[in-house]
């Protein structure tokens, strides 16, 4: 199945900013991530701590969503869904 | 003679009806229990006036104060608060602005300015060494911001004299006129400008070199550097550095919650045109900050040759999104002539939106239209000199729509617009919304950070659970941030404990977080009572129709309206407040506030 992909911020020095991705039915977020990084190896120290889990205020949505609302890393894609990877950022 | 505890020592009290000014001591006990900055304001006009005087005649109180943690060379200390009744809505308000005034005012030996009355003539206050005088203000009136803070400095000749002053908008009294300073800081919201209009006050220049020194230099220069550690490790911090807020369009967009087109929808297909990516690529310069400020998140932009301090999110997203506008050239002009003008970069945009709206329905004949950026400078240049249509729009979208017969498209809590969020996708953020002491504003209690950012944790925005305690504490810690001198982005890394250490360590004054969270909620408290006493009920503690009754229609909130109920109860209990949002007896006496 197919999912869109999209990059903000500092994420955009190491990755392209949207694109489509090919990815096995009942995918996970952490397996777009795995496959990601296997395209894109310095995006892996950007979002994950060394314990496998997100850096501090990284935001993953699923079709506008926060995925840590969801579940989290364990969640389940679908075709046609849209990924946005945030880095740290904020304002005001 | 220097104080050991971070305060310059004096406040003078200006009466410009009879130009005499009287200076006295800072009191300990203002110090001990209101810290500075918004506490001092909110304290001095609560205890000096009646609150029921017409914000824009001579019986108003204005007050410009700086705070203890300002200008110590602590990482982001940098804060002065300018306070008053507000003239657009009444409130007892505090506006926020960084920049180098706040330093300078006290290294001119003054730790707050009280003006009272009216001055027959254009004046301005000259501070310099614990010395203030008025002197005349004539050959600045009528000049924009920009030419006011070099006329002033010029004619000095003292290029380390620091400005705060009122653009033509603020002479005008344009409820939505603001006051600057350092030429594109802005104490923004409210309407301050109009009250020193309506004083005849132009300018503040404050100058000097008197030394601010600090209780315990070990003990502070042991926390300085937790401090300065954290900031810098703080990848919310960084991300500043290098987008500045700007990069929260995309952000917010995705998320399904950036109001377009007056809060009609909630997502922009334009977005990544006005986006910071976008900004960084095409007009941005370089990036500069405000005083001992190791983040630097300003942003200085070139167009046409032209080069401008901003624009930040909001006016992006004002001059944006919220006008269905994607040309970026546009809104950096747009949110650059507020500056000059001296108008509040939120506010100027959101009554455009909604001028937008009614044209559309055709509730008025004649105006400008969704996603046409033509004339929209100059119908911000036309807002600041109360000029053609723009003196139609200058007092505030609430004013603008209910002469038109239409208050419901003014997008505005107790008359103050709503920023760059949409609540319907934020329960905690809309409950800050619809509780703020001084309306429609963000900063007051900025549950983005959680509910969105992530910081200091995630908090799913749809659910009410610990909202209201969330809430209550991102509401005290902000007046207390307010009243310290820090600036609130220092808050995506720093918590309560780090600025009770840092207010302890320069004040001398004993600190704790719980006391330091006790200051910000007898602050709160003291301009709750004060819009009570004005008329505010629980009616107003609410959002506009469309928030509470039209769902959101596409994006990660899609179905979603805010719901104020129970979460509004339940606020007014974590407050210690009655069923109706008053202050209990019992809450006041704990507050020493009977």
């Amino acid at each position: 199945m197919k999912v869109t992909v999209r990059s903000f911020a500092t994420l955009r020095d190491y990755m392209d900013a949207e694109f489509a991705i090919e990815i096995q039915e009942s995918a996970t977020i952490r397996d777009l991530l795995t496959t990601l990084i296997g395209r894109y190896p310095k995006l892996k120290d950007e979002i994950f701590l060394d314990d496998g889990t997100l850096r501090d205020f990284v935001n993953i949505l699923q079709n506008g969503r926060n995925i840590a609302f969801i579940q989290g890393l364990d969640s389940i894609l679908a075709d046609g869904d849209r990924i946005a990877l945030f880095p740290p950022a904020g304002g005001g | 003679m220097t104080l050991l505890d971070g305060y310059a020592g004096k406040i003078a009290y200006v009466n410009l009806t009879n130009g005499r000014i009287e200076i006295q001591e800072t009191p300990a006990d203002l110090k001990k229990k209101y810290l500075g900055g918004r506490g001092f304001g909110t304290k001095i006009i609560s205890d000096r006036m009646d609150p029921l005087v017409d914000p824009l005649s001579p019986d108003n109180i204005f007050v410009i104060a700086s705070s203890p943690l300002t200008g110590t060379g602590i990482p982001l200390g940098s804060r002065y608060m300018v306070s008053t009744k507000s003239p657009l809505n009444n409130t007892l308000m505090s506006a926020n602005s960084g920049g180098t005034f706040g330093w300078k005012i006290k290294k001119a030996g003054f730790d707050a300015v009280v003006f009272e009355g009216r001055a027959e003539k254009p004046v301005y206050l000259y501070m310099n060494e614990g010395k203030a005088e008025l002197r005349d203000a004539t050959p600045y009136w009528g000049l924009d911001v920009h030419e006011t803070t070099d006329a002033l400095v010029a004619d000095l000749g003292d290029k380390k004299a620091k400005v705060a002053c009122i653009g033509p908008a603020g002479e005008k009294q344009s409820l939505l006129a603001c006051v600057m300073n350092d030429r594109d800081r802005a104490a923004g919201r409210g309407g301050a400008g109009a009250v020193l209009g309506s004083k005849n006050v132009k300018a503040i220049v404050a100058t000097g070199e008197l030394r601010i020194d600090e209780a315990d230099k070990d003990q502070l220069n042991a926390v300085k550097e937790r401090v300065r550690n954290k900031l810098e490790e703080n990848g919310i911090c960084q991300a500043l550095t290098t987008y500045g807020t700007a990069v929260l369009v995309n952000i917010i967009n995705e998320n399904g919650i950036l109001p377009t087109r007056n809060f009609q929808s909630a997502h922009f297909s334009g977005a990544e045109k006005i986006s910071g990516e976008r900004l960084a690529e095409t007009f941005l310069k370089k990036n500069s900050g405000c005083f001992a400020c190791i983040v630097q998140c300003s942003r200085v932009c070139e167009v046409d040759g032209v080069t401008s301090e901003g624009p930040e999110y909001e006016p992006i997203w004002g001059f944006g999104a919220d006008l269905g506008i994607d040309d970026l050239r546009t809104v950096i002009q747009a949110a650059s002539e507020c500056n000059k003008l001296g108008l509040d970069a939120v506010g100027t945009p959101t009554a455009i939106a909604c001028a937008m709206e009614m044209r559309e329905k055709g509730y008025i004949k004649d105006g400008p239209q969704f996603g046409n950026p033509d004339g929209i400078v100059d119908l911000v240049r036309q807002m600041g000199l109360r000029e053609g249509f723009g003196a139609e729009l200058t007092d505030g979208s609430y004013r603008f729509a209910e002469r038109h017969g239409h208050p419901e498209l003014s997008m505005s809590v107790k008359k103050q617009d709503l920023p760059a969020y949409d609540p319907r996708g934020l329960q905690g953020h809309g409950l800050s919304y619809a509780t703020s002491v001084r309306g429609g504003d963000h900063v007051y209690g900025y549950m983005v950070s959680p509910e969105v950012l992530g910081a200091p944790e995630k908090l799913d925005p749809f659910v009410n659970d610990g909202k209201a305690t969330w809430t209550r504490i991102f509401q005290d810690l902000t007046a207390a941030i307010d009243a310290s001198g820090m600036c609130l982005f220092s808050s995506f890394a720093l918590n309560a404990d780090d600025y009770a250490d840092l207010a302890a360590a320069t004040t001398g004054i004993p600190m704790d977080s719980a006391a330091l969270l006790k200051i910000g909620e007898r602050i709160w408290n003291l301009q709750k009572l004060f819009n009570i006493t004005v008329g505010y009920t629980k009616a107003d503690d609410t959002l506009p129709a469309r928030l509470l009754k039209d769902p959101l229609q596409e994006g990660g909130a899609k179905g979603r309206v805010w719901e104020r109920e129970p979460l509004l109860s339940e606020y007014y209990a974590e407050r210690g407040w009655d069923a109706e949002g008053v202050p209990t007896p019992e809450k006041l006496r704990e507050l020493g506030l009977e």
